[in-house]
């Protein structure tokens, strides 16, 4: 994409295990403790608590009427929240919502709703199932919501690619944003934690184990599965008002190693979850390389990788590096800097990979001046 | 050679500049009225539907709604219905494209598809087993998470390009082949694939029955007592490519994509905006990247559902915005395929701008005073080098792709 604008991200927005705002995820970043709470799961002995970082959204009704948000799906709550919460954060004035465009990022969608619409139709019969549900079951009624309530009237997208629809999604805001389509993009992603998802999640992984995730630490199975938002408000340079850094690529594709396209960066932010099977790949990428992994902070969703930027560019903003929850461990082939340290240039890559071959790079570059 | 846009004929208040042409070298269509695009074109230009009661699912509803399923299409087992007829249509346009893999395999291609189900965790008789307190079965969802359509397609032909997975509900396909067209313009690929697939089940059909936004006979797009939506399932998908690897690869163009638009109504999660405010904008914002002017319009392939709401917005904007200009909906010969509509609309609507004709809006026959413009009653000769394929969404979503002939 060649000679167009920067994009800079203009807002930051998020809600997680670690808290709600930019704020509350600073601080988690800078090295409070950050403990997942619980995820009842029904399984055929009996229900059994698995830890899970959880999203309070109650902090939505300091934006929404609570009679607004009777219908609204935790879903959309989330998706709301972190809109919200992304706009304050950069000072948006509300004559500048009509223009937005929306594209939100989910793995799964709105599985609550889901699953109670099918709860409805099996307990129900197929005659009383839940038109309520059924509505809210869509992969994009989140972005429904948000536009509904912002009065945002520009392009509209979701994206589910399951855990590269951050960077899948990303690489459209950008081409909206280059193409002028819209001057600004909400960009956001959002994953729940449903009953539904708390159960596959048990059945293909397993329990979570109660000690602290450890993503570096490649020979472990250490995920706890989370949920939330993180949203992004993307403006082209000529746009914006100032904020965290720019974003300067996004792409997605499938490649053996090695040969990963990504530039030499100074920080590597690694989406690992704790995920065995993904670690030793991620190790493969990050060879000699300084990395950072904060989703010890958020968990183990395929919304994370929002996370991780919106991490990146709380970084680039600050100058210095946030220390990676757990720290280093021997056999993970990279340096791992301490809290404190300079980010060491002006980029940081953000990397994510699934499955086999596929991988997702997103890198974020210092704002110097506008 | 393209009509331009002249000074004056500005048709629309957006302020966007018109966009290269992508050429459209392949297509490829499944769907109720036939299992490739050219069966598919002349079934509709014979007039022949076949919705009827659901074959391949039971309900215990008391009333059985038509639906127009795919016949004698079995997906493999290990493979989503949905990725299935992804697949089955991407062979074709490839086909048609005259691409092999050893040419795919040299470019950069992506890949973007439009559904509703295809990524969607819900699989009944997993949730029976699991509210039941049994240990069900995991295989349906793993068929699920691997099944993610573009990824299907992406691996089926070892594609290294972007992949998408687009869920704007109803305008999931419309939006999937604007947005690869977008990729291949900003240079993140040489050539891509593009449209939509989605299956029909049980769940599908419950939940549009519980909307109560269904029809129990035959829909009627546009007609007086249209009573709702009949639902279809399938595919179709389109070979894009840019005019250098066109002129590298020996391809030829059967079609253009000229321009795309879309907005949001913000406005409701089920109900279109009254005064179809969005959809406006999508159609001005398609035809100013498009760069022609309205007179060049020989047709508009409309969403047309045949639900109340749908038919009275749409027919109102094109009355307003292109007065005059011949409609119609296929979802008659289709029912609705939900994701997959926009595509299979769009390799219709490429189609007959090469036949110069298109068939007529089955299922109207009496028109409806709220309504002042009637579609087209039988197959109709077109004049015009452009046409345009609309999609409208829950969600308040609006697409809309204007098509070019070659």
């Amino acid at each position: 994409m060649s000679g167009m604008d920067r994009i800079v991200i203009e807002g930051v927005g998020g809600v997680g295990g670690f808290g709600c705002g930019v704020s509350d995820l600073t601080r988690a970043l800078t090295g409070s403790a950050c403990s997942p709470g619980t995820l009842a799961v029904s399984t055929e002995s009996g229900t059994v608590p698995i830890p899970a970082f959880r999203a309070d959204v109650s902090r939505l009704e300091e934006f929404l009427p609570v009679r607004t948000l009777r219908r609204i799906d935790l879903f959309s709550r989330l998706g709301l929240l972190g809109s919200y919460l992304a706009l304050a954060d950069a000072n948006l004035p509300d004559e500048e919502r009509t223009r937005l465009g929306i594209i939100i990022a989910s793995g799964y969608g709105a599985t609550g709703m889901t699953y109670a619409f099918l709860k409805s139709l099996i307990d129900d019969g197929d005659i009383c199932a839940s038109p309520t549900c059924f509505a809210s079951s869509v992969h994009n009624s989140a972005a429904a919501h948000i536009s509904i309530q912002l009065g945002a009237k520009g392009p509209n997208l979701t994206v589910s690619d399951y855990h590269m629809s951050v960077p899948s999604a990303l690489a459209t805001a950008r081409i909206w944003l280059a193409e002028e389509r819209v001057q600004r993009v909400l960009f956001g992603a959002i994953d729940e934690l449903s009953d539904l998802i708390g159960y596959i999640r048990y059945r293909t992984r397993g329990a979570p184990p109660a000690a602290p995730m450890t993503p570096l630490r490649t020979e472990m199975e250490t995920s706890i599965p989370g949920e939330g938002a993180a949203f992004l408000l993307l403006a082209r340079e000529g746009a914006a008002r100032g904020g965290y850094c720019t974003l300067d690529a996004s792409t997605t594709g499938s490649l053996p190693f090695p040969g990963l396209p990504f530039p030499e960066p100074g920080l590597l932010v690694l989406g690992a979850d704790g995920c065995r099977a993904s670690g030793r790949r991620y190790a493969a990428v990050a060879q000699n390389a300084r990395v950072a992994c904060y989703t010890p902070l958020y968990g183990s969703m395929p919304a994370g990788p929002a996370f991780d930027l919106a991490a990146a560019a709380l970084i680039l903003k600050g100058g210095r590096v946030f220390p990676t929850p757990g720290g280093a461990f021997l056999d993970f082939p990279a340096t791992v800097p301490a809290g404190g340290d300079p980010v060491g240039a002006d980029r940081i890559a953000c990397i994510t990979l699934a499955g086999n071959e596929a991988y997702g790079l997103t890198t974020l570059g210092r704002l110097n001046s506008l | 050679m393209l009509p331009l846009l002249k000074r004056g004929e500005v048709l629309c208040s957006i302020q966007r500049m018109s966009v290269a042409p992508i050429a459209i070298t392949g297509m490829g269509c499944i769907c109720a009225a036939g299992r490739n695009l050219p069966d598919s074109m002349e079934a509709i230009l014979r007039g022949e539907r076949n919705p009827a009661p659901p074959v391949r699912f039971a309900s215990n509803h008391p009333v059985r709604y038509p639906v127009f399923e795919a016949a004698e299409f079995e997906a493999p087992p290990d493979l989503l219905r949905t990725s299935a007829f992804g697949l089955h249509a991407v062979r074709e346009a490839v086909a048609d494209a005259g691409l092999d893999r050893k040419t795919m395999g040299a470019l950069r291609v992506g890949v973007c598809v439009g559904t509703t189900v295809g990524t969607v965790l819900s699989e009944e008789t997993f949730c029976r087993g699991y509210l039941a307190g049994l240990i069900p079965d995991m295989t349906p969802i793993r068929r699920i998470l691997r099944g993610n359509p573009a990824d299907v397609i992406a691996r089926e032909f070892g594609l290294s390009g972007p992949r998408q997975t687009v869920v704007t509900a109803c305008a999931s396909g419309t939006d999937a082949v604007g947005i690869a067209g977008s990729w291949i313009r900003a240079g993140l690929c040489d050539a891509a694939i593009a449209g939509g697939a989605d299956e029909l089940g049980r769940i599908t059909y419950i939940g549009f029955i519980s909307l109560m936004i269904t029809d129990d006979s035959p829909c009627k797009p546009f007609d007086k007592h249209r009573k709702g939506l009949n639902l279809g399932e399938g595919a179709a998908m389109l070979v894009l490519a840019s005019e250098r690897v066109l002129r590298r690869s020996g391809m030829r163009a059967r079609s253009f994509l000229l321009g795309y638009g879309s907005a949001g109504d913000a406005y409701h999660q089920t109900a279109p905006q009254p005064d179809g405010a969005g959809l406006r904008s999508a159609i001005s914002e398609a035809m100013a990247t498009s760069g022609v002017s309205s007179t060049s319009v020989a047709f508009v392939n409309a969403h047309g559902t045949g639900t109340p709401d749908n038919d009275r917005v749409e027919s109102r904007v094109l009355h307003d915005m292109l007065p005059g200009i011949p409609f119609l909906s296929t979802k008659g010969y289709t029912g609705h395929t939900l994701g997959a509509a926009g595509a299979i609309e769009a390799v219709f609507t490429a189609a007959c701008l090469e036949i110069g004709k298109i068939p007529a809006n089955a299922g109207f026959e009496t028109p409806d005073p709220d309504i002042a413009n009637t579609p087209v009653r039988e197959v109709t000769t077109v004049q015009g080098t452009v046409a345009l394929s609309e999609s409208l969404a829950f969600g308040g979503n609006n697409s809309v792709v204007v098509l070019g002939k070659a």
